[in-house]
């Protein structure tokens, strides 16, 4: 314990605040690559969300059902499952996807787009039926209407977007599967905690660790300062 | 009644789990006129005004709204433009008084154009103060006045009012009212449902009384029947 508060926590600030070019990297890498992946996986997941919240069809309740369960499979199933798919024998090997940011990228994907269904589902079943009914008697057309519903649950999409992005990011299985934990190229945040504590290096490993709860503090805290907001002016 | 139909719905019927809301409603509307939409609870008043609306679907029905008779679903889209639904509890989107007036507006005006209609319509409701206020904070009556004003903003051919006045107190329900009867005066027509004939009866033109699932129509003065079992219709407008 005299270790690591005496030298490795220190070494860890000290490669953090001092600019380290290898760790800023790992971290430009892993923000890049979840980043992306959210903003791929938000409009068709939130479409999504809408359809099972607000259109009655056959298979309905299984679609919500398969989605609720998809949230509690292991990162590391989504990676495994992915490299089937983008191994060389594996129907689309021939993208030669397979240890790029691209792959991770997939992964991050299939991972997030539960989440934000799940939860963009819980916020938009919340949303006062109104809303739609409102936009829609006073003109406007359905992609506005949409917008609106989106724009009147937006806290509750934002904490979904917030979690998705939380779990994405920290992340380890599909990363390394799919990633391949390639330095300058797929090497991030979770791929290079794990191979740096597996060399004894504890140094590098907690200055990542502490920008995810940095991150993860500052998310809530934003989520928090919104949501605030949202209440004081309605 | 002198003026040409504006909607003509016959062979309505709707039923909800099983339970048969709406049968075989037939209802004729004319350009300019109010209508009082009457019924017990759980008639099938707001589920009428919904489907008119474009909002609930029916099981089936024509509708003709002068281009011949049609389904419901080859004229939602008309039904939608052509007219205005109002909650008995309208809603207001997250926003000031401003934004909600602003939501009628078409899109595509300049901003100038834009503010000058909103400001006329905050002139209009007697809203000036309130413009930047956040609209969920304000009153039933309050709300109930922004919701008209969105109507005046859009000006559809038809209104349908479920309980404009229901839960006002005596002022807000005379503005609301006055309203309602500026609305008309622009030639706005109206469905007005509520259980509070007397209050709006400087406003309709005609009754319709919802009973078992059909509609009857009454002139305006005429007395409701009382008793679901015993009630022989004095007018029934046809198509």
């Amino acid at each position: 314990m005299d270790t690591i508060s005496s030298s490795i926590i220190p070494a860890a600030l000290n490669l953090l605040f001092s600019g380290d070019p290898e760790l800023w990297e790992i971290i430009a890498i892993s923000f890049r690559v979840s980043g992306t992946a959210i903003l791929i996986a938000m409009p068709a997941s939130l479409l999504t969300a809408f359809i099972l919240a607000y259109w009655q069809f056959p298979g309905r309740r299984l679609l919500i059902s398969i989605f609720n369960t998809l949230l509690a499979v292991p990162a590391v199933v989504v990676g495994l499952t992915l490299y089937l798919i983008l191994s060389r024998q594996g129907p689309l090997g021939e993208w030669k996807l397979l240890f790029t940011q691209t792959a991770m990228i997939m992964g991050q994907i299939a991972l997030a787009f539960p989440i934000l269904v799940s939860m963009g589902h819980s916020a938009l079943q919340s949303a006062d039926r109104r809303v739609w009914e409102t936009a829609r008697t006073l003109g406007a057309s359905a992609p506005r209407s949409f917008y609106t519903v989106m724009r009147e649950v937006r806290f509750g999409l934002l904490a979904a977007m917030f979690a998705a992005f939380g779990r994405i990011i920290a992340e380890v299985g599909a990363s390394m599967m799919l990633g391949g934990n390639i330095l300058h190229h797929t090497r991030n945040i979770p791929t290079a905690i794990a191979m740096e504590a597996s060399k004894g290096e504890f140094a590098l490993g907690i200055a990542l660790g502490l920008v995810l709860l940095i991150l993860a503090f500052s998310l809530n805290a934003l989520l928090h300062h919104v949501q605030g907001k949202g209440q004081l002016t309605t | 009644m002198s003026s040409s139909p504006q909607l003509q719905v016959s062979a309505l019927n709707k039923q909800f789990a099983g339970r048969p809301i709406l049968i075989n409603v037939d209802l004729t509307l004319h350009r300019g006129k109010a209508y009082l939409l009457s019924g017990a609870n759980g008639a099938g008043k707001t589920t009428l005004l919904r489907i008119i609306a474009g909002l609930e679907k029916p099981d089936s029905s024509r509708f003709d709204l002068g281009q011949g008779p049609m389904k419901w679903r080859h004229c939602r889209s008309t039904l939608q433009s052509k007219t205005l639904y109002l909650h008995q509890h309208p809603y207001m989107f997250d926003g000031s008084v401003r934004y909600n007036l602003g939501y009628a507006l078409p899109r595509g005006l300049t901003r100038e154009l834009r503010n000058e209609r909103i400001d006329k319509a905050l002139e209009w409701a007697e809203l000036n103060s309130y413009a930047k206020t956040p609209a969920k904070t304000l009153s039933s009556g309050e709300c109930q006045r922004i919701s008209l004003a969105r109507a005046w903003l859009k000006r559809p051919d038809m209104l349908l009012l479920d309980e404009p006045t229901a839960n006002l107190d005596q002022e807000s329900r005379q503005r609301t009212l006055d309203l309602l009867v500026a609305l008309k005066q622009d030639g706005i027509s109206m469905l007005v449902a509520s259980h509070d004939p007397a209050h709006l009866s400087t406003l309709v033109d005609s009754h319709i009384h919802l009973d078992n699932g059909k509609t009857i129509c009454l002139e305006h003065q005429e007395q409701i029947p009382r008793g679901n079992s015993k009630i022989t219709p004095i007018r029934r407008i046809k198509a």
